[in-house]
C-alpha cells in the first residue's frame, strides 16, 4: 500500500528527533577522544564516568558547532543558554542523569526547506539543544557490558514540528538534512555508524481533525527504514482506526527483519525527567565576536547552492541533484566551470567516465590527481581537437595512473589528433588499396560497408584521425 | 503529600519503601514541603528565575585531548587504574547484571 492510499482518507503527520554527532575532536564536558570504534573504555576519564567530584566544562567548538546549526535553520538563537539534568536511571549513563538543555537550548522556532516532488517544502524546527551521548551495552547472557567510550559524545538533537507528510516526505527531509550538516561540516551524517540517529512520531487523523494519538518510533537505522517504518505505522494506525479500535500512545521498535514495528513494554508510569539547571556549568551568553565566528562558519545551503548551479550554469535539476549532493562536488564543479568549460560536457564527464575511475580506485574527487587545472585543461584538448573523444578517455585514465597534466600526456604519447588533410588522405588511399573489393562494393551501391573502412582508417592512425575529416575525404575519393 | 505522590516519588529515586514507612515518610516529608511553601508567598513577579548561585558565564574548554586515554601509566586516569574500580570486569568492558 502506498503513501497516498492512507493519506486519501486520514492525513498523516510526522515529527522527527534527530541526533547528530557533532565532529570535535574531543568529548562534550571533558578532554577525552570522541572517537568511534576504538576499544572498549579506551577514551574514558573520571567525568564522563560520572565520578563524584568532577566539574564537567563545555567544549568550545561543540557550542559553536550547536549554534551554527541553529542558525543554518533559521532559529531563534539564545542569548543565555544553559544546561541542565535529565534524570534517569539506566547504566548507560554512570551519572544517573544525562545533561541535556531543556529550557534555554541554543536555538528554538526554526525551519528547514526542502525539494520534495519539485516542491519547496518547508518544516518548522522546534529546538536545537545540545546535550551528551550515554556509553554503549552489549547485552549477553545474564550479563550486560559496558562501553562507555560514547558516554559524553558531543550530541546535537534537533526536534522538528509533525509536519512530515508521509514516509516517503520523510526520507527525502532526511536526506536533504544529513547533506545540510555535511555542508556545515558538523557530523559526517554516517548513520551505519551511528553518528546520526533519528526517532520519529507518527500520528494520523481524518483530515482536518488535527494531530491523532501519537506513536513514537524508534530503532530505524536509515533513511529507507525510517520510510519503511512510518509507511507501516501510517498502515497499521489506519487499519486500527477503520476497525474502531482506540489508538495508545506508545514506543514502537521497527523490526527490519520483520518489516513491522513491535511495541516496546510499556511503562506503568510515563517518563519524568525532573529537568533541573546544571549547578556545575554556568550559563554561555554568547558576545559578538562568538555571534560573528558562528556568522563565518555559514555555507551557502545545498538548496540554494542545487538552484543557483542550475540558473548559473543552465542543467537541470537532475544534474544539478547529482553536482551538489556533496559540497566538495558542487565545489569542484565550479572550480572547473571558472576555468571555462562547458557545463554539460563537465556534468556527463563527472557523471560517467570520471565517477567511473574513482569507484575503482575507490577515492573521492578531491582526493584524485585530477585536479579541476587538469580536467578543465582535458576538455580543453578536446574542444580545440588536438584529441578525439574516445583518446580523451584514455588520457583520463592515464591521468589517474600516472598523475600527470593531460597536455604532457599526450605530447609525450603523440596522442594528438591527425587533422592535417594530407596526412588523412594519404592513409585513406593505402586503406582503399589493401581493401578494393570493399571500395568496388561501396561504389555499387553498398554504403552500409563504409563503416568498415572508417574503422580500418582509425585503426591504422591509431584512433587518432580526426572523425569528420576521415568521413568528409573518404567521400571524396570513393566518388 | 498523598500516599500515591509518596510512592511516585520513591519509585522515581528507585526507593522500595515498607508499610510502615510509608505513613511516618509520609508525614515526615509533608511537613519539609510545607516548610518550602513558604517561599511561594515571596512576590517574584518579573523576576528572572535564578538558574545559578553565581553570576559566572561562559566557562568554556578548548576542544583538545586529555590524553587520559593511552594507558599512560604515569597519569593518575589512566584506563588501567579506571578499570581497578569496576566491580567486575572483563574484556575491558564493566560487566553488571543483564538489564534488558
Amino acid at each position: 500500500m502506498s503513501d497516498t492510499m492512507v493519506n486519501d482518507k486520514y492525513e498523516t503527520f510526522v515529527g522527527l528527533e534527530i541526533h547528530i554527532h557533532l565532529l570535535t575532536e574531543s568529548k562534550m564536558f571533558c578532554g577525552c577522544k570522541a572517537n568511534y570504534g576504538d576499544e572498549p573504555n579506551t577514551n574514558v576519564c573520571p567525568v564522563c564516568l560520572g565520578y563524584p567530584g568532577v566539574l564537567p566544562t563545555v567544549n568550545q567548538k561543540a557550542m559553536k558547532m550547536g549554534y551554527t546549526v541553529a542558525r543554518a535553520l533559521n532559529c531563534r538563537l539564545s542569548r543565555k543558554t544553559y544546561f541542565e539534568r535529565k534524570n534517569y536511571f539506566y547504566p548507560d549513563m554512570p551519572k544517573n542523569y544525562q545533561i541535556s538543555q531543556f529550557q534555554e537550548p541554543v536555538g528554538v522556532e526554526g525551519f528547514m526547506e526542502f525539494e520534495y516532488n519539485d516542491e519547496i517544502k518547508k518544516i518548522r524546527i522546534h529546538d536545537v539543544h545540545l546535550e551528551e551521548d550515554a556509553g554503549k551495552m552489549i547485552h549477553a547472557g545474564d550479563m550486560s557490558l559496558q562501553d562507555f567510550n560514547r558516554a559524553g559524545y558531543p550530541l546535537l538533537e534537533i526536534v522538528t514540528e509533525p509536519d512530515l507528510k508521509s514516509g516517503e516526505e520523510t526520507e527525502a527531509f532526511l536526506r536533504a538534512f544529513r547533506r545540510m550538516v555535511r555542508y556545515l561540516g558538523v557530523c559526517d551524517g554516517n548513520m551505519d555508524e551511528g553518528s546520526m540517529k533519528c526517532d520519529a512520531n507518527i500520528s494520523i487523523n481524518t483530515p482536518g481533525a488535527g494531530l491523532g494519538t501519537k506513536v513514537e518510533l524508534k530503532n530505524m537505522n536509515s533513511p529507507r527504514f525510517v520510510r519503511r517504518g512510518l509507511q507501516y505505522e501510517a498502515q497499521r494506525q489506519a487499519k486500527a482506526l477503520d476497525e474502531g479500535v482506540k489508538l495508545i500512545q506508545e514506543t514502537r521498535l521497527w523490526n527490519e527483519n520483520r518489516d513491522i514495528t513491535e511495541s516496546m513494554r510499556t511503562k506503568e508510569m510515563a517518563n519524568d525527567y525532573r529537568y533541573f539547571p546544571e549547578p556545575d556549568m554556568p550559563p554561555f551568553c554568547p558576545d559578538d565576536s562568538f555571534m560573528a565566528d558562528v556568522e563565518k562558519e555559514q555555507v551557502e545551503l545545498p538548496l540554494a547552492r542545487k538552484h543557483k548551479i542550475m540558473r548559473k550554469y543552465g542543467i537541470s535539476s537532475e544534474q544539478a541533484e547529482f553536482i551538489h549532493d556533496e559540497k566538495v562536488n558542487a565545489d569542484y564543479f565550479e572550480q572547473v566551470m571558472a576555468l571555462g568549460a562547458d557545463a554539460q560536457a563537465v556534468y556527463t564527464w563527472l557523471s560517467s567516465d570520471v565517477q567511473k575511475e574513482l569507484n575503482l580506485l575507490n577515492m573521492t574527487l578531491t582526493e584524485s590527481p585530477l585536479s579541476p587545472e587538469r580536467f578543465s585543461e582535458l576538455l580543453k584538448l578536446m574542444d580545440d581537437g588536438k584529441i578525439s573523444g574516445k583518446i580523451a578517455k584514455q588520457v583520463l585514465i592515464d591521468v589517474f595512473e600516472e598523475d600527470r597534466d593531460p597536455s604532457a600526456i599526450v605530447e609525450e604519447k603523440g596522442l594528438s589528433q591527425i587533422s592535417d588533410p594530407q596526412a588523412i588522405g594519404a592513409v585513406i588511399e593505402k586503406v582503399m588499396a589493401a581493401n578494393e573489393e570493399v571500395v568496388k562494393a561501396i561504389r555499387e551501391g553498398e554504403q552500409k560497408q563504409k563503416g568498415f573502412l572508417v574503422g580500418q582508417i582509425m585503426k591504422e592512425t591509431g584512433g587518432r584521425a580526426a572523425p569528420a575529416l576521415v568521413q568528409k575525404i573518404l567521400s571524396e575519393k570513393l566518388r | 503529600m498523598n500516599k500515591e505522590e509518596l510512592l511516585t516519588t520513591a519509585s522515581l529515586a528507585l526507593l522500595e519503601l515498607e508499610e510502615g514507612e510509608v505513613d511516618r515518610l509520609g508525614e515526615e516529608i509533608a511537613r519539609m514541603l510545607d516548610y518550602f511553601e513558604m517561599m511561594t508567598k515571596l512576590d517574584v513577579d518579573g523576576l528572572e528565575p535564578t538558574t545559578h548561585a553565581f553570576q559566572k558565564t561562559n566557562r568554556l574548554r578548548a576542544d583538545v585531548l586529555n590524553n587520559n586515554n593511552n594507558n599512560n601509566i604515569n597519569n593518575a586516569f589512566n584506563r588501567n587504574l579506571i578499570m581497578e574500580n569496576g566491580n567486575d570486569v572483563e574484556d575491558d568492558f564493566f560487566v553488571i547484571p543483564n538489564v534488558l
